[in-house]
């Protein structure tokens, strides 16, 4: 690891002008949304009885979460399988997610028609058990905790180095028992994401005759959770790459070398496990129709299989090439999803659906308001980790130069308060 | 190979058989109809279109009367008219169908509603008043909906609908005008009168039991076999529906307007594909028990690697 980088808050003041950007955009997206409650969803959307969900769910909770569930796989990665060296990406991945998570689960209560009755859902004889989305609900808000409580030791830590003596030992205190508590947060931070990604692709089996057959099949939850593995890491090499460029964020050539292997991995699993279940379910006759529907799924297919191919490729493997790599991951598997609960959804010849400006307004602004709050809470706690630009410039030649042999962190050497890396 | 593809595909092959295999052992069952449920009886070869039935029900059930030309948030049920691909022998080329809630046997609405605010009467999370268990007719608890709609995604018929003006909406869909029923009578009129049904003055539209209303529609089937194609619409069809439908020789249901469906119900197929990888729960308890060791165990080892000289305290 290079010497002295450990997560530090960012440098540089909340309000520049990016920031002022993403809080227009998302003061748009309240204007809509504070309309909605006033006189309906209908008023601002083109969601209709056909199309009852329009873009908020597929998008604002379905592919929302997908990205989110970087903080799921790169866990699976270093804890799980007990990678260690992961864990620079934990905390930004957890950051992510814990904003991807909070913003679906934000998006809901502005989708749900009767959101006051949401109390409810606090009652479990109340629970009707055979409903798929009652599962996801519970479980997406029960993970959405344990984010946030994934992040406290960013609060603790930033205490802990704070020069008053009061503040630096409540941080010590609390980040010390919470540590203790870690493994069990931790193992829940596993189990939930299993249990709610495969249960979000489930969603869709119960429309049966609505939904295309070739993305109607049982093997939706499998399908659904191995994608979001996919999505995940292709989402923390994005954000890696963003935020070396924007932060100088250390940036672990090797480490994003081995999760662009295992994400190609995961992406030939995935297409391996849908063409299977086409060809098991005799569904391979539908790939002869040259229709809308097979253009999608091509597409799609594409968006899969080029990845895999780039990330297989030990050459770009080490390069930046990666990156595109990681995007277009986000982005098949994103098309994969809205396929799957709007495109190839078909309500029935009454009805046809195009996403109305309002509707997109809220979908922005849902997602300006997430990167703001990523780079707000990077800026005032230590979440990314960061070196002095020099460095990170040698430490990056070191990185190149000797791929394997990285020296640990000498211990306690680089703990002063409030570290602001000098832009 | 850091991340060795041994492990990678071994957790992919767990996880994989964990969420299929027992999918396959653990169907939730099929859901047989009850005994003494009611439904209806729709026969479009007697129909005449007039709309009795559509503005009956407008007036039972407090609705605005606003020419309606599909079910709506302020229709529960409509006729209409379908133009039919091969023009019968009589020479009529189109055909009358009446669209209401189904009622299903197993219905994937009920399956899908979070707190059960559509469901079975007398099935419910809790007694809406006077819900008697039995009759199969699937209700709307509006203090239970969240307002999701998951209930539209999930009825293969495109019944219910949604209020979209309304700041305070509701699912709107028929009850089987259960409001209308007289206690002091025996039968299925002491259980519901669907108004659509007392007026249709073609006989095309008869309440009942279902029992009684399949038997209703062998007898006219076998009085006039070449009047009918053939099928009751709702005997098996999605696992059955509670309101059944006969059709003319030479028309399908599809033309009609109805899904091609299965035997089995989606509710099925749904439930058992999602639930059975939980065996009862005992699978998120095991998953969270192993990965509460290792995380305990690897995150130990992980630490002790990283700052060797500072023993955990």
């Amino acid at each position: 690891m290079t010497t002295h980088a450990r997560p530090r808050a960012i440098a540089g003041g909340l309000l520049d002008r990016p920031m002022i950007w993403l809080l227009a955009l998302f003061g748009i997206a309240e204007a809509v949304i504070s309309y909605r409650f006033l006189a309906g969803i209908g008023s601002v959307s083109n969601m209709n009885d056909g199309y009852t969900w329009g873009i908020w769910e597929p998008v604002n909770v379905v592919v929302f979460t997908g990205i989110g569930a970087g903080a799921y796989s790169v866990g699976l990665l270093c804890y799980l399988l007990n990678r260690g060296k992961y864990h620079p990406l934990i905390r930004p991945a957890v950051l992510l997610a814990a904003i991807a998570y909070s913003l679906g689960g934000a998006s809901i209560v502005v989708a749900l028609g009767r959101p006051w009755n949401m109390y409810l859902l606090a009652l479990p004889p109340l629970w009707n058990l055979s409903s798929v989305l009652l599962e996801v609900a519970v479980c997406v808000v029960a993970y959405v905790c344990v984010l946030w409580i994934e992040l406290l030791p960013a609060v603790f830590d930033d205490a802990a180095g704070s020069a008053s003596r009061v503040r630096s030992a409540w941080g010590k205190r609390w980040g010390g028992r919470l540590a203790k508590a870690m493994p069990y947060v931790i193992a829940l931070a596993m189990l939930l994401p299993t249990m709610h990604q495969s249960s979000l692709g489930g969603l869709m089996i119960v429309a049966g005759p609505k939904l295309h057959p070739l993305w109607h099949t049982t093997l939706l939850p499998l399908l659904a959770l191995v994608s979001c593995m996919s999505m995940g890491l292709g989402a923390v090499v994005v954000l890696t790459a963003v935020m070396k460029h924007t932060w100088s964020a250390r940036h672990d050539n090797e480490l994003l070398a081995d999760m662009s292997k295992v994400n190609g991995l995961l992406l030939l699993l995935f297409v391996a496990l849908r063409l299977g279940d086409i060809a098991f379910q005799g569904k391979l006759h539908l790939l002869a129709v040259p229709d809308f529907y097979l253009m999608v799924f091509v597409l799609e297919l594409a968006l899969f299989l080029f990845p895999a191919f780039l990330f297989l490729t030990r050459r770009v493997q080490q390069n930046r090439a990666r990156v595109l790599g990681a995007l277009l991951t986000v982005v098949g598997c994103s098309l994969w999803r809205i396929d799957a609960f709007l495109t190839c959804y078909n309500a029935g010849e009454s009805w046809s659906y195009w996403p109305s400006l309002g509707e997109i307004a809220v979908t922005v602004g849902m997602a300006a308001f997430g990167v703001a709050v990523f780079i707000a809470v990077s800026k005032i706690f230590p979440v990314v980790e960061v070196g002095d630009p020099a460095a990170i410039r040698a430490g990056h030649e070191a990185d190149l130069r000797s791929l394997r042999t990285r020296p640990a962190t000498p211990p306690g050497t680089s703990n002063p308060s409030r570290p602001r890396s000098p832009r | 190979m850091l991340v060795s593809r041994r492990l990678l595909l071994q957790g992919a092959a767990v996880a994989g058989a964990s969420t299929v295999l027992p999918g396959k052992a653990q169907a939730r069952g099929k859901v047989e109809p009850l005994e003494e449920a009611v439904g209806m009886l729709y026969d479009s070869t007697h129909c005449v279109g007039c709309g009795g039935c559509v503005a009956a029900c407008k007036e039972a059930n407090g609705l605005p009367w606003d020419e309606p030309t599909d079910l709506s948030n302020t229709t529960r049920s409509i006729v209409k008219t379908r133009r039919l691909a091969v023009p019968l022998r009589n020479g009529e080329a189109s055909a009358f169908v009446k669209r209401q809630c189904m009622h299903c046997v197993d219905p994937s609405c009920v399956s899908v509603c979070m707190l059960g605010a559509l469901h079975k009467e007398g099935q419910g999370k809790r007694d809406m008043g006077g819900e008697r268990k039995g009759t199969g007719i699937v209700l709307y608890d509006e203090d239970l909906c969240l307002g999701c709609r998951y209930c539209q995604i999930a009825c293969a018929f495109a019944i219910p609908r949604f209020e979209w003006r309304e700041a305070f909406p509701h699912i709107v869909k028929c009850e089987l005008c259960r409001k209308r029923a007289d206690p002091t009578r025996e039968g299925a009129l002491g259980v519901a009168n669907p108004a659509c049904c007392q007026v249709c003055p073609a006989g095309a539209l008869v309440y009942g039991r279902r029992v009684d209303l399949l038997a209703e529609a062998r007898r006219r089937m076998a009085a006039e076999p070449a009047r009918y194609n053939g099928k009751i619409f709702g005997e098996k069809d999605g696992g059955g529906t509670q309101a059944l439908y006969l059709a003319a020789a030479g028309v399908t249901f599809k033309e009609l307007g109805f899904p091609d469906l299965p035997d089995g119900s989606y509710a099925n197929a749904s439930e058992s594909a999602s639930h059975a990888p939980y065996l009862n729960g005992v699978a998120p308890i095991a998953l969270y028990a192993v990965a509460a060791y290792l995380v305990r165990r690897n995150k130990k080892a992980q630490e002790g690697a990283e700052r060797p000289e500072e023993p955990r305290k």
